[in-house]
């Protein structure tokens, strides 16, 4: 209540008027018009006030003359108004404690302005509606709001107001978050302020005038005698410092101040400032050159303010210094200001300087004004290196040549037209990289539109572009690799509809993609169902539904057309993918051309088919085995042949080929098959037979069977095929033949014989017609007359040389298997004993006789004429092979064994014997009826010039041993 | 048979035999050449007499045989062949060709001798006709060309006008050719002409049409 009365202050006065005028109606007293007197008081200000008070002072003293002029009644009630206005003045002095309301209204509001930011309009209204002057309020307006809003201390100036209605020129400082404040409590004038003036001015007389003056225009001012001892000083200012000349003169050491002792007034200077202000003060004392200083004064407070001295000399007529006036303008709002620009300045700088950004800026001409700490850093660069030598932008240090000229014309172009300048490019670091920048850059302009100054930001966007250089890659990789791979990647909606399709689909139905009219979707599905074979179009569709709804992967084969009209086989596959919640996203699919595999496939089948028919048809017994021999496969025709299948012979206990064998082998065969063809199974071999088959009918029938390994990749048996050739008739044939064949020969070696005796004849012939002819001539020349006794002795001794040429000609031919010593190489006997056995073969077999051969192992190569030895090793077996005709048991055995020096190798038969073992080796003996009776002759002469022996012997009970042996070092050049 | 005037080569590869029947043959007064191939006989001088070849079959360089067969187009003595082992074929194919005879050694002497003598008189003879018709072919190449070409006319028993017309000439001028034709070849007769013109092989021809030109 109270307070709303005091904030209005005509309501306040009405109340407690008629508060007042009831308490004089109803006391009867005038005492009640004290209520609204004081109430004046509360709100009058300035002449007002004044005018209240000496209202009050004519009506006290008009009661008081009144009293003592007029006695009685009068007297009375002229005392009791005196009082009235006595007390009335007690209220006034009670009501209104600071009787000096000026000067301290600014700093109060001030004070205001600064601790209540938030009151900022009001105070600014009531500013507006009292002290400013009209044409200031809205400078001082904005400024005060541009303060509060951005936080950028503003100092204004601005005309104030005075109690009389002048103006002065006064200055407001509007930060927000601290404030700057003239300290006006110091100033106020205490009871116990002590202020002194110097007994005597001295020389300073004409300095404290001058002190004066200044004091009546700033309000302070003081005075000091050449020696600087003050002699007058503004009392405000004494006790705002709380220092009376006594103080400030006093001197606290041995000198005097001028000569470097200590003065009072020095305590009052802040400790960091008095050393500077006492030398210059001494120095301007002695030159006589005015004071200027700033230093912090120490108020009485206890605060420093900052202060500007200044200090000037007056002097006298001659020219010497009487003494020195100065005066202090309290500058601490400057200072403090300035400390807090610079400390907000730095603290803006830091700011700039730890953003993790390049900042920068230039002039508007594009020239580099400013670098920050970091872009000096990450770039090494200094505002001169950017630099050209006309102060002109150079980022020939900072940019990759390949985007200098982008960067330069777009620096350019943005500096010409104000456009905001963007550029991506590789900035040359200080270690030499080039990292991804983006640099961003915008004018500042002033109110007119002017570039003032451009400000830059740089970021580094190395990683962020590198990031999305690989992604970008991968991307493209990945796109490559579905379009490229060698099969039809699609995608389809849940709904089954397509989406995507890889570019060999796309290539593959021939779609045109530049038909943008209707929808992908919408082209690939009406593409896909034009290309889809009329016959598995419903299969297909069919169970892509059924897959859609089941969510059941997807496979089919079905025959699609492309682009040129050919249907091809495809192999369809899809999976769906699922979210999360496992319900399907979309399908992906793949379709694989398979119509190359499948005609493949086809035509193997197909040649499959065709060779086991031709298995099955061919006119031979075909069978096949396992690895180990078993059989696994025989041919229809051997079937046939066998009259059993593959299976039929299976007996426990016993392999199905050991079974088999003995089924359908003839058993004279079965020793010999069974040994090859275990030897065949052993060494993989190939095996070839000829043996005796059993047919259905039970009758044998000559086969030739012949086998083969089938080997794998790794050379390993997978399987031995063989084919078995009825040779009946071929093995009658044979026989047939080979009698012919036998008899051809001997044919053959008598007509040889026959050649050799028209040889030996001519030979023989030669030089018994010389001989004939000689004795002729003989004859003749002894039967002339007279006979020519010497031609004729002549003729006579060519006769006897001719017969002993014609006698040498039968040592010739025994000699001619002699000559061959030549045609010696280092040989294997057993290698030739196979030959030879191998070469009678086929007439032992058509005998029915068994060739067997035991040859010692590791016997040494001998130096052998090797046909003569198998011609040896053949006359002899077939001598033994012929021996063996007439008799039952048919084994012809050829032995071989080293026995010391010499290689013992025998050819025993079981035939007839021989009568004279020695006998037989006479030339044209023979026992035989078709015999040459050479063979054995020649044999035994071979033999001989190996240098070894040939003989025969008798065995028990019968047959014979042709025994030949053969020295291990044979000699090449036996005469023998 | 003198030995002065008649020679016997011997070819023959063995020496013993080559040699023996050189003794034979100088033992019976018959000069004797003797060669151990063929190549040697061919590549040798030899003296223009009636001689007589002694070959034997084998021979190391080529059969002998053969090198009748080779040399039978030109003028060679007759052959002697003598063989180790003789067959009838051989012999056969040998006497076809025109051999004097075959022996088989060892041979007598009578039998190579009187083989000898019988081949060097058929040498002779051989000689005197290929002498004979060597003059014959002298003369004939001694006529004009125009004689030539009368002569076939005059043999072929055409008359003088008849030949004449023929060769578009006068029947004089016919006369002189003739004249010519048969001083140059020495004929003494018409029928003398026509035993030389059939020595030399010169055919007949009747007219210029029937010779089929």
């Amino acid at each position: 209540m109270i307070a709303a009365l005091h904030r209005t202050p005509p309501a306040l006065m009405l109340v407690t008027l008629a508060i007042g005028l009831a308490a004089c109606w109803s006391a009867g007293s005038p005492f009640g018009i004290l209520a609204p007197i004081g109430a004046l008081f509360l709100y009058a200000r300035g002449y007002w006030l004044l005018s209240l008070w000496g209202g009050l002072l004519i009506a006290l003293a008009g009661t008081v003359l009144a009293a003592m002029l007029y006695p009685g009644t009068i007297r009375d009630e002229a005392l009791s108004l005196g009082a009235l206005v006595a007390v009335a003045g007690c209220i006034g002095l009670l009501l209104v404690p600071d009787p000096l309301r000026r000067g301290s209204r600014l700093a109060a509001l001030h004070r205001r302005a600064a601790r209540q930011p938030d009151g900022l309009g009001g105070y600014a209204d009531r500013a507006l509606d009292g002290a400013v002057h009209p044409d200031d309020r809205p400078a001082i307006a904005q400024a005060a709001a541009y303060a509060f809003w951005t936080g950028v201390p503003q100092v204004t100036s601005y005309r104030q107001r005075e109690p009389d209605g002048s103006y002065r020129w006064t200055e407001l400082r509007a930060e927000p978050g601290y404030g700057v404040s003239v300290d006006v409590d110091a100033m106020v004038s205490r009871p116990c302020d002590r202020w002194t003036v110097a007994e005597s001015l001295g020389a300073t007389v004409a300095a404290v005038k001058a002190a004066k003056v200044i004091e009546s225009l700033h309000g302070k001012a003081w005075a000091f005698d050449a020696m600087g001892k003050f002699t007058y000083v503004t009392p405000a200012a004494q006790v705002a410092i709380d220092m009376a000349l006594e103080d400030l003169n006093r001197r606290l050491g041995d000198r005097e101040f001028i000569d470097g002792g200590e003065a009072g007034w020095m305590r009052g200077v802040h400790p960091d400032d008095v050393d500077k202000a006492a030398s210059t003060l001494r120095h301007c004392l002695k030159t006589g050159e005015p004071w200027n200083i700033e230093y912090r004064m120490l108020r009485a407070t206890g605060h420093y303010v900052w202060h500007r001295i200044s200090a000037r000399p007056t002097r006298d007529d001659e020219g010497r210094i009487t003494g020195w006036f100065g005066t202090s303008i309290d500058i601490d709002v400057y200072k403090k200001t300035e400390a807090a620009l610079r400390a907000r300045e730095q603290h803006l700088e830091q700011l700039i300087d730890t953003v993790p950004a390049m900042i920068w800026s230039m002039t508007e001409k594009g020239h580099p004004a400013y670098l920050n700490k970091r872009i000096m850093e990450v770039t090494g660069a200094t505002r001169e290196t950017i630099m050209a030598p006309d102060g002109s932008l150079s980022l020939k240090k900072m940019i990759h040549p390949n985007f200098l000229d982008l960067a330069e014309q777009t620096f350019a172009k943005s500096v010409a037209t104000g456009a905001p300048y963007n550029i991506k490019y590789l900035q040359r670091r200080a270690d030499g990289a080039y990292r991804w920048t983006e640099t961003r850059a915008e004018a500042l302009r002033d109110e007119t539109g002017k570039i003032v100054r451009w400000y830059g930001v740089s970021v580094d966007i190395h990683d962020l572009i590198v990031t999305q250089t690989e992604l970008h890659l991968r991307k493209q990789e990945l796109t490559r690799l579905v379009d490229l791979v060698p099969s039809h990647i699609w995608r389809l909606t849940p709904a089954g509809e397509p989406n995507f399709f890889n570019r060999r689909f796309i290539d593959f139905l021939g779609l045109d993609e530049s038909d943008l009219e209707t929808s992908r979707t919408e082209r690939y599905a009406a593409a896909l169902n034009a290309a889809i074979h009329p016959d598995d179009a419903v299969r297909l569709w069919a169970e892509l539904k059924h897959c859609l709804l089941t969510g059941l992967p997807f496979s089919m084969r079905y025959r699609l057309r492309r682009h040129d009209g050919v249907y091809r086989w495809m192999d369809g596959r899809a999976e769906p993918l699922r979210d999360e919640d496992g319900s399907i996203i979309q399908w992906h699919g793949l379709s694989h051309d398979i119509d190359d595999q499948l005609r493949g496939e086809e035509a193997l089948r197909e040649s499959e088919r065709s060779l086991r028919q031709l298995v099955e048809t061919l006119p031979a017994l075909i069978y096949c085995a396992a690895p180990n021999g078993e059989p696994i496969y025989r041919s229809e025709k051997l079937r046939e042949f066998l009259g059993f299948g593959l299976g039929d012979k299976d007996e426990d206990g016993r392999t199905r080929l050991a079974g088999t064998l003995e089924a359908i082998i003839h058993p004279d065969d079965l020793p010999d098959v069974k040994e090859k063809y275990g030897l065949s199974l052993a060494t993989g071999s190939p095996y070839a037979m000829k043996h005796r088959l059993r047919r259905a009918d039970g009758v044998f029938r000559w086969v030739e069977t012949r086998t083969a390994a089938m080997r794998n990749g790794e050379g390993e048996i997978v399987q031995w095929n063989g084919i078995s050739f009825e040779i009946e008739d071929q093995v009658r044939a044979q026989e047939a033949l080979t009698l012919t064949q036998e008899r051809l020969a001997r044919a053959a070696q008598a007509a040889s014989l026959a050649e050799l005796s028209a040889s030996i004849a001519h030979e023989v012939n030669q030089p018994l017609a010389a001989v004939v002819a000689n004795s002729h001539a003989c004859q003749r020349w002894l039967t002339l007359d007279p006979p020519n006794l010497e031609r004729a002795q002549k003729t006579v001794e060519r006769i006897i040389r001719d017969a002993n040429s014609a006698a040498a000609v039968v040592g010739r031919v025994r000699a001619l298997f002699r000559q061959t010593v030549e045609a010696r190489s280092l040989c294997r006997l057993d290698a030739i004993l196979h030959e030879a056995r191998d070469l009678m073969l086929e007439e032992a077999s058509r005998r029915r006789i068994r060739i067997e051969i035991d040859i010692e192992a590791g016997l040494p190569p001998l130096a052998l004429d090797r046909i003569q030895i198998q011609q040896v090793l053949v006359n002899l077996i077939r001598n033994g092979l012929e021996a063996m005709e007439p008799t039952q048991h048919r084994a012809l055995h050829i032995r071989c064994a080293r026995t010391g020096d010499l290689l013992r190798t025998e050819v025993r038969d079981t035939g007839v014997g021989i009568d004279v073992p020695d006998k037989v080796f006479e030339p044209f003996f023979s026992t035989k009826s078709n015999g040459m009776g050479m063979g054995l002759a020649i044999s035994r002469t071979i033999i001989e010039s190996h240098g070894g022996r040939l003989w025969a012997e008798n065995n028990q009970p019968s047959g014979a041993t042709f025994v030949f042996t053969l020295p291990v070092e044979t000699k090449a050049d036996h005469d023998r | 048979m003198t030995a002065d005037d008649t020679i016997v080569f011997v070819v023959d590869d063995d020496e013993a035999l080559r040699e023996a029947l050189g003794e034979l043959l100088a033992a019976n007064g018959v000069r004797s050449a003797l060669f151990r191939s063929a190549g040697h006989y061919i590549g040798s001088d030899k003296p223009d007499l009636p001689a007589c070849l002694i070959l034997d079959v084998e021979l190391p360089d080529i059969n002998g045989l053969d090198l009748q067969r080779q040399i039978a187009e030109g003028d060679h003595p007759p052959i002697v062949f003598i063989t180790g082992h003789g067959d009838i074929p051989s012999s056969v194919r040998a006497i076809k060709h025109g051999a004097v005879d075959f022996l088989t050694k060892p041979f007598s002497d009578t039998a190579l001798l009187g083989a000898i003598r019988a081949a060097i008189a058929q040498d002779r003879e051989t000689r005197a006709r290929r002498a004979e018709l060597a003059l014959l072919r002298q003369r004939y190449r001694e006529l004009s060309p125009r004689e030539r070409e009368v002569l076939p006319l005059v043999v072929s028993g055409l008359l003088n006008k008849q030949a004449a017309a023929e060769l578009g000439i006068s029947e004089v001028t016919l006369q002189i050719h003739r004249r010519n034709v048969m001083q140059k070849l020495a004929a003494s007769s018409l029928a003398d002409l026509v035993r030389i013109a059939e020595r030399l092989e010169i055919p007949i021809r009747h007219s210029r049409r029937m010779g089929g030109i």
